[in-house]
């Protein structure tokens, strides 16, 4: 049972109510509105306008070609700006959205799967909103749940070279090229 | 003029008032209740310092005695002898048994306890009761946590000399939502208001992050990230967090945690010096419980001993001429408490997998609480991380230590010279779903997601013109729904009648700064774009006491016509 919801618990993915033939993209943008807005925010309204614009490296304050360890330090920052321990008392239900977000852009950003895929989808040109990408994580942690048993170092690794195999890909979006190249050249240095 | 609010206190015992914006914000102390000891520590304005009782002791046992007319606890009264503690009147190890059923294992094997812990195996909360003249008294565990919180409470108010309302506590990983609201009622009966609940490694973390703060200032180390393993294990429970610490920010990578602890390996070695030991005490008549008791505080005593000593002569007469002679080794403990030793290792091994981080990652390695005296513990953790243990922590003070830390950050407190410019960006410790798929549990924020956090899924109908839905909300980690923890169920009426599979039910869970967690569910046709029905927003957990047997009734009641299944992918 599990396997399957795993899998298959996408919004926006089940083929009822698109035709085949329907693209990715005009996927994405029917299914958009038919999102609930949750929540009784009144200012997380005006945010998600704001927000909706903004890729992940945007909102963590960094370039596309950024490093990890780049990633990590704007992440940390910003979560000492945004977390709710630390924010100011009248501001905290406004900062705990932007913290759910940039929090959002740094899980994606940190694994090396799922930065190739969003930088994929960012050079198609998509400016996927928050959490359209949740599949993948659901995909992750369906691998780890059920195998972390045995030999977890061993898949470990396997992830690692598999995100390595990807990025070989002719797929490669510019700031996973620029990546490599970067790395490459740190290498030879 | 703006008209003066008036507002309703929230009926949920689980909320507390706003962060308060006083000019002289109250620093909240720190409170470490464990189930055997608890100690209690404050900021003092330049470091932590924890408190001590009228006699001296900074570490306090956790009991309840309920000899005289008004009840009293560890802090103020001192027990003639420790065979006091187990005539009947002592009531000790509530935390072990607070905000569970009488189905609950762990509540099960408590009935080998010096006291009354009576279950009916039906899913309500036990019969718990203390001997008083020859009366069995009862009580709960929330009233014996509140008394001694109330004395907590006023011994911190005599020595701060000031009146104390915020608290934050330490509490196990393993610990349900339901039993935190049991933990913050008693902390409501005692009159105090809960700022926040830190699982216990990560208040061990929050220490860690501060002590490496430190030693920049004091130019001893780097600043690049420090990831820690904390292993944390008491008298009760056995809880493991891993921890990614730079600039004083200490992200919680992974938490994990059982109700396993020093109790078991107690319980353990009592059945293994008295083979027949459940058949002897199935009765609980005086003389059962005054043998029990002595059979209690020998073993005790023989498995500390066993932590300095390679064996240890235990001989105690239980009376009715049952008489115990035996010299225990070292290897002979180890070897009967092989179980919790190999639940230990496999608690770490999932703790790092789920971090992401394998042993050669670890900067340092923490062991702390009661029983990481025990050398084989020590080295079950050495052995998994493959390093020496971390050496800068006093084991018993660690986890209080860090609830002051949190207190002091979380009452907006701030130090000139930067101690406390810190941060704990916490994890969930268990996963919160509903029940779907048939029984299936189907997480929507999964275990170890940052908090706050906001998820959502879209779940549909299994029957024909199906017009309700229930949504049962369940915590835990385990694959049947109900295996997991029960934190509350609502319905949502009014579907347009359609073909199974058709309306989309988008079930949103949302956890804010003060860690309540708020269950939303919609309801959306295909071509529309509103919700056809108002949204619902169900704070949970909703249960009250009781609520083993509710997924029961529910099923009893409703069978399967108003299930939910996950959306499939074609």
């Amino acid at each position: 049972m599990r396997c399957s919801y795993g899998f298959t618990a996408i919004p926006g993915t089940d083929a009822r109510f698109f035709s085949p033939e329907t693209s990715f993209l005009q996927l994405r943008r029917t299914f958009q509105p038919t999102r609930i807005k949750f929540g009784s925010f009144k200012i997380k309204a005006k945010i998600d306008e704001a927000r909706k614009q903004m890729s992940f490296y945007e909102l963590l304050g960094i370039s596309e070609t950024g490093t990890s360890l780049e990633i990590k330090q704007a992440y940390k920052q910003l979560a000492r700006k945004y977390h709710p321990d630390v924010s100011p008392p009248d501001r905290v239900e406004e900062y705990t959205e932007r913290f759910i977000r940039v929090q959002e852009a740094y899980e994606t950003l940190s694994d090396p799967r799922r930065r190739a895929l969003y930088d994929k989808d960012l050079a198609l040109g998509i400016h996927l909103a928050f959490s359209a990408r949740r599949r993948y994580q659901y995909d992750e942690d369906l691998e780890d749940r059920s195998e972390w048993k045995n030999r977890w170092q061993s898949q470990l690794s396997e992830l690692k070279r598999r995100s390595v195999n990807r990025d070989a890909g002719g797929n490669m979006s510019w700031g996973a090229r620029m990546r490599r190249q970067r790395e490459e050249l740190s290498k030879e240095l | 003029m703006a008209e003066p609010a008036y507002t309703v206190a929230s009926d949920s015992e689980t909320t507390g008032e706003e962060k308060s914006s006083s000019a002289f914000p109250e620093i909240a102390i720190g409170i470490d209740i464990g189930t055997s000891q608890c100690s209690v520590a404050v900021w003092n304005g330049s470091q932590v310092e924890l408190l001590k009782n009228t006699r001296n002791q900074k570490l306090m046992r956790s009991y309840v005695t309920f000899k005289d007319d008004i009840p009293s606890g560890g802090v103020s009264y001192q027990l003639s002898h420790e065979h006091e503690m187990l005539s009947g009147a002592v009531i000790f190890n509530m935390k072990r048994l607070i905000g569970r059923v009488d189905t609950d294992p762990v509540v099960h094997s408590s009935k080998s306890l010096p006291f009354l812990v009576q279950t009916l195996d039906i899913g309500v909360r036990p019969f718990i009761a203390a001997l008083v003249n020859n009366v069995w008294r009862s009580t709960t565990p929330e009233e014996v946590l509140a008394i001694f919180l109330v004395e907590l409470r006023v011994m911190a108010e005599s020595q701060l000399k000031r009146p104390i309302r915020n608290v934050v506590l330490s509490i196990p990983v393993s610990f349900s939502r339901f039993q935190l609201t049991r933990i913050e009622r008693a902390c409501a009966m005692a009159g105090l208001h809960v700022l926040r609940l830190m699982p216990e490694p990560t208040a061990v973390a929050l220490l860690y992050a501060q002590q490496q703060q430190q030693m920049i200032h004091d130019n001893m180390g780097s600043g690049s990230e420090k990831i820690a393993l904390i292993f944390n294990m008491g008298a009760g429970y056995c809880d493991a967090a891993v921890t990614a610490t730079a600039g004083g920010v200490s992200q919680i990578k992974a938490l994990a945690g059982i109700a396993t602890g020093g109790e078991d390996f107690l319980q353990s070695m009592m059945r293994h010096l008295l083979p027949n030991f459940d058949n002897l005490f199935s009765s609980r008549g005086i003389n059962e419980i005054k043998s029990m008791g002595l059979l209690r505080v020998a073993t005790q005593d023989a498995i500390h001993k066993l932590s300095f000593e390679e064996s240890v002569q235990i001989d105690v007469d239980l009376g009715n001429g049952l008489r115990i002679c035996k010299q225990v080794s070292r290897e002979e403990f180890e070897q009967v408490n092989q179980k919790i030793f190999e639940k230990c290792e496999s608690l770490i091994i999932q703790c790092l997998h789920d971090a992401k981080v394998e042993a050669d990652d670890l900067t340092d390695v923490i062991v702390v609480g009661g029983c990481s005296h025990i050398p084989k513990i020590k080295n079950c953790v050495k052995s998994v991380c493959k390093r020496e243990l971390y050496k800068g922590m006093n084991p018993l003070e660690a986890a209080v230590c860090g609830t002051a830390l949190e207190g002091a950050v979380a009452s907006g407190i701030s130090d000139p010279f930067g101690n406390l410019d810190l941060l704990t960006i916490q994890a969930t410790p268990l996963g919160i779903g509903i029940r779907a798929n048939g029984n299936s549990f189907v997480p929507i924020i999964p275990r170890n997601t940052t908090m706050p956090a906001r998820k959502e899924l879209v779940f549909t109908t299994v029957n024909d013109n199906q017009t309700e839905v229930l949504i049962i909300v369940h915590e835990g980690e385990t694959e049947k729904a109900g295996e997991n923890h029960l934190l509350g169920y609502f319905k949502i009426s009014g579907i347009p009648p359609a073909p199974k599979g058709v309306p989309e039910i988008n079930v949103c869970m949302d956890i804010n700064a003060s860690n309540v967690l708020r269950v939303l569910a919609g309801v959306i046709m295909p071509g529309s774009q509103q919700p056809v029905v108002p949204v619902m927003e169900v704070r949970m957990p909703t249960v009250d006491d009781g609520h083993g047997w509710c997924a029961e009734a529910l099923h009893r009641a409703y069978g399967s016509t108003l299930d939910l299944m996950t959306v499939q992918k074609k």
